[in-house]
């Protein structure tokens, strides 16, 4: 009937790119799914601040992004009184181990895992989902220079942790 | 971080442009040494998205797909629905929805279930049961499990004593009562058009299947400790 797709549809088809996203920020996929969940549903909260034509993609990396941000600092403040248990279960689990050609998908988390938290959202949000600088300096409300800078560092850990072809 | 490395990078990503962009090019070219560096950084970054790759490649999970579009967060609330109906005229009459329910279950038995298939249910003896999968949730799983193609709604006891269970899945929804060592289908309704494939939760229950669960209730339904128990005992 309507010909324009409904911000519903449109969130539908942008849920493998946020999710990838939520995976390249978490520590594990159960953590990326709650992640994503937690997104659709403050998206849909708050649809009616989402102005129409302008870019839903950048207004739910965002979200994402700042609820990510909310349960990682919730987490520390928790952390600072427990064991982490997934150091342990981490321990013996190098990145390094067995890198071909190909990066797994739990190796490639565990290295992210490994870059702090302020790299970790440029390098998922640059080298992995596909974004330019001046767009991440928009979304992150970070001037361009601290983005590029970031990159270097967070890309540099990383080819160390994974090592060379 | 030198202002080289930001330049290098720059270029790397296709942030620079014109002159800048040229002359960046023309130093890698000359140089073997960012040359490597070029192409360690292009493999990583290749091998680093493929692997996220992946998770956008794999069918999203069904509990993604009905956070975007939440059942009809209607809750029904038994008691007092039962109290609201009590006050209409055919309240008093519970065999009136028993009836429409088993009119829904003919219908369905005759179009959308083939009993010979892989479906939900399977018809022996001229009744119908839960069959492979469904049996399977029906079995093992709690309301509060987070549901696989199944998810369950209430538990309770009916008039004649066994335990009965709602469920939903993405095509239909429905109640089924112990019979020995089976789930009886008392009731199986498809999920109204445009719903199939995201689930209806139990608090937004068919309302033909509300009413069925209302009629056939007695007392409370189970909560997650009786639930429990109950699934510990067999059903029993």
């Amino acid at each position: 009937m309507n010909p324009s797709p409904t911000f519903e549809d449109q969130l539908t088809a942008l849920l493998p790119r946020l999710r990838r996203f939520a995976h390249a920020l978490s520590r594990n996929s159960a953590d990326a799914d709650d992640l994503t969940q937690a997104a659709i549903e403050r998206a849909l909260r708050s649809k009616s601040q989402w102005q129409p034509g302008t870019r839903l993609d950048s207004w739910m990396y965002r979200i994402i992004r700042n609820l990510w941000i909310d349960t990682a600092r919730g987490r520390a403040r928790k952390e600072k009184f427990e064991a982490p248990p997934e150091e342990a279960e981490r321990v013996g689990e190098d990145p390094r181990d067995g890198m071909h050609a190909s990066l797994d998908l739990k190796r490639a988390m565990v290295a992210m895992q490994r870059l702090p938290e302020e790299q970790r959202e440029i390098v998922a949000l640059i080298l992995v989902e596909g974004f330019g600088y001046r767009e991440v300096s928009e979304m992150l409300e970070l001037p361009i220079g601290t983005v590029s800078s970031r990159l270097v560092r967070g890309r540099t850990a990383l080819l160390a942790m994974v090592g060379e072809q | 971080m030198t202002e080289m490395d930001d330049k290098f990078f720059a270029w790397l990503d296709g942030e620079l442009s014109g002159d800048e962009a040229v002359a960046m090019e023309a130093r890698v070219a000359a140089d073997p040494e960012l040359m490597r560096l070029a192409e360690q950084h292009r493999a990583m970054q290749a091998r680093l998205k493929s692997a996220f790759d992946t998770v956008a490649e794999t069918p999203l999970p069904e509990r993604l797909q009905v956070a975007v579009r939440p059942p009809h967060a209607e809750v029904i609330d038994f008691r007092a629905a039962a109290r609201a109906r009590d006050a209409r005229r055919w309240g008093s009459l519970p065999q009136w929805t028993a009836m429409a329910a088993t009119l829904a279950v003919g219908i369905l038995v005759g179009t959308a279930i083939q009993p010979h298939t892989n479906g939900p249910v399977e018809v022996q003896g001229g009744r119908m049961y839960a069959a492979a999968a469904l049996d399977a949730a029906l079995n093992t799983q709690l309301a509060s499990t987070p549901g696989g193609n199944t998810r369950i709604g209430l538990t309770y006891r009916d008039q004649s004593g066994a335990i009965c269970r709602s469920f939903t899945q993405p095509q239909a929804s429905g109640l089924v009562c112990r019979d020995d060592d089976r789930w009886q289908v008392r009731g199986l309704f498809a999920a109204p058009e445009g719903q199939s494939g995201s689930y209806r939760m139990a608090a937004g229950m068919d309302p033909n299947l509300a009413a069925l669960v209302d009629s056939t209730m007695a007392g409370d339904p189970f909560d997650a400790a009786q639930e429990k128990a109950a699934k510990q005992r067999g059903w029993r």
